[in-house]
């Protein structure tokens, strides 16, 4: 079995002057080549900063991680060679041109200005956006940016896609639209490790998934045996949803979370 | 090479879509000088006045206007906007060098202060004022600005990298104000009270202002000239270094 992604008891701690956060405990996470893997958990869990270890773009406490075959602490640039990553926030800039954009991120991946223009007009066709490439990111609606970041984050073919929280604020429609997407990048042979805070998401894409709590792996499994094992635990008399499993790894309950949305409401 | 070739490329975009951000960067240093000089003209009759070897008082307050042009760099605003919005992490998830990073930035903002600065001088001119050093010497006036401005752009670039903010970095930039006044920003240095001068001496700003006014109101004085470019140089490598060193760091 070949393995996207490894991490072997991987832990961040923060210092601060207020003190000292372990914002991720001893993460154990192994994703096979091919697979869109979901990453769940509550906000401040430790999702984002283990997708950002495991990015090269935070250093590991202590742990190590292996990410398409290479130890991202031990050659970082070899692992991003290996990966593309779109992050919660795209990350584009807004004076530039869609496709001035992707020709900018061929060519820092060693592309040649030819080469670099064909792979930029494959992706702005792969996401729809041809029409748009001339014009300014900043006139991009949220689904547009969305997109155009995940064609940025394929120039270079990565073996491993992370996509943090890649649906987050858009419209069901753009939605889908990126569900689509990420079908088609993984079809290619590209694993996909997706964090999320959507579950029926996570139920649509992921062969399987992790549910990440106060920095620790919760629960691990495809959607389906995790709904198996709670409704076995639980003698329920019905298939419980991915909802429920999430509550319960978390140790929420319905009443709570909605006691918590009064609360701020 | 290609790195630092496509991000200093990207940086000038970046400059040539934001017009609006270079009218200020020639308009004020130009309004100093005027006020400058009216102000102290009067003091310091051309005829009279050894230090400024027959120009009028403008002609020794230029370096002061180029100085603050360079210093009035965007490279650093734009790096926040490119960490706060997010594109500074899809660079370092990226497998780019690190000094390409920092010199895509400080070289397209040496090539904009390149530019300003012959704007400024070119208006210098049309008011009377000489480049008594020649072509040769309006060249190094030029190149000396613009090492400034990699200098300065370098240092704020560390405060935005740092407080990822573009209020902190802002505010960093007030920061030229004592490095400019602490000079012998009105008069030589040999006129400046003692603690004045003693500060002057320590500021390495004095060496850069010092080589460009003698490019203008000197021919090529090699030992000033020859001060003030090393002063920028080292300078410049200083902050390149701690620049690359703070990104490697960066988590």
């Amino acid at each position: 079995m070949v393995l996207a992604v490894e991490a072997k008891q991987l832990v961040k701690r923060f210092t601060g002057r207020s003190g000292t956060v372990d914002a991720v405990r001893g993460v154990d996470l192994r994703v096979e080549e091919g697979e869109v893997f979901g990453f769940l958990g509550p906000n401040g869990a430790g999702k984002s900063t283990t997708v950002r270890m495991l990015t090269t773009l935070m250093t590991i406490t202590s742990g190590s991680a292996r990410v398409a075959g290479v130890d991202v602490a031990a050659d970082p640039d070899a692992a991003r060679r290996g990966i593309g990553v779109a992050l919660q926030e795209a990350g584009l800039d807004p004076r530039q041109t869609g496709r001035e954009l992707l020709v900018l991120q061929a060519r820092l991946f060693g592309s040649s200005p030819a080469e670099a223009a064909n792979r930029a007009q494959e992706l702005l066709e792969l996401v729809d956006l041809v029409d748009a490439a001339d014009r300014r990111i900043k006139g991009y609606s949220g689904g547009m940016k969305r997109r155009l970041d995940l064609a940025s984050a394929l120039v270079h073919e990565p073996k491993v896609l992370f996509l943090d929280e890649p649906t987050t604020g858009l419209d069901p429609a753009s939605r889908l639209t990126v569900w689509d997407e990420m079908r088609r990048i993984n079809a290619r042979g590209t694993t996909v490790f997706l964090t999320t805070q959507y579950l029926e998401e996570a139920d649509q894409l992921c062969n399987r998934l992790a549910i990440i709590d106060k920095g620790l792996i919760v629960r691990e499994g495809t959607p389906g045996e995790l709904k198996a094992e709670l409704q076995q635990r639980r003698s329920l008399d019905h298939e419980p949803s991915l909802d429920d499993v999430f509550l319960a790894a978390t140790g929420r309950t319905r009443e709570r979370v909605a006691g918590q949305v009064q609360e701020v409401l | 090479m290609i790195q630092f070739w496509v991000l200093g490329r990207r940086a000038i975009r970046e400059t040539l879509r934001t017009p609006e951000s270079l009218f200020p960067t020639v308009f004020i240093p130009l309004f100093f000088l005027v006020v400058n000089v009216g102000q102290a003209g009067k003091i310091f009759p051309s005829g009279e006045t050894a230090f400024l070897e027959g120009q009028g008082y403008a002609a020794f307050q230029l370096p002061s206007a180029l100085l603050l042009a360079a210093s009035f760099g965007s490279a650093a605003l734009y790096l926040v906007e490119d960490i706060e919005g997010g594109y500074f992490d899809k660079l370092r998830a990226a497998p780019v060098s690190r000094t390409a990073i920092v010199l895509g930035r400080l070289t397209a903002e040496a090539a904009k202060s390149i530019v300003i600065s012959a704007v400024i001088v070119l208006a210098a001119l049309l008011l009377g004022i000489s480049v008594a050093s020649g072509a040769l010497g309006f060249l190094l006036l030029l190149v000396l600005a613009g090492s400034w401005a990699v200098v300065f752009s370098g240092f704020m670039q560390i405060i935005a990298l740092k407080s990822r903010s573009a209020a902190a970095t802002q505010s960093g930039s007030l920061v030229f104000f004592p490095l400019l006044f602490l000079t012998p920003n009105f008069v030589p240095r040999a006129l400046l009270t003692r603690p004045m001068e003693i500060a002057a001496t320590f500021n390495p700003v004095t060496y850069i202002m010092e080589a460009l006014r003698s490019l203008i109101l000197d021919d090529l004085a090699w030992a000033k000239i020859g001060r003030g470019f090393a002063v920028v140089a080292v300078s410049a490598v200083l902050m390149v270094f701690l620049n690359v060193r703070t990104i490697r760091r960066y988590d």
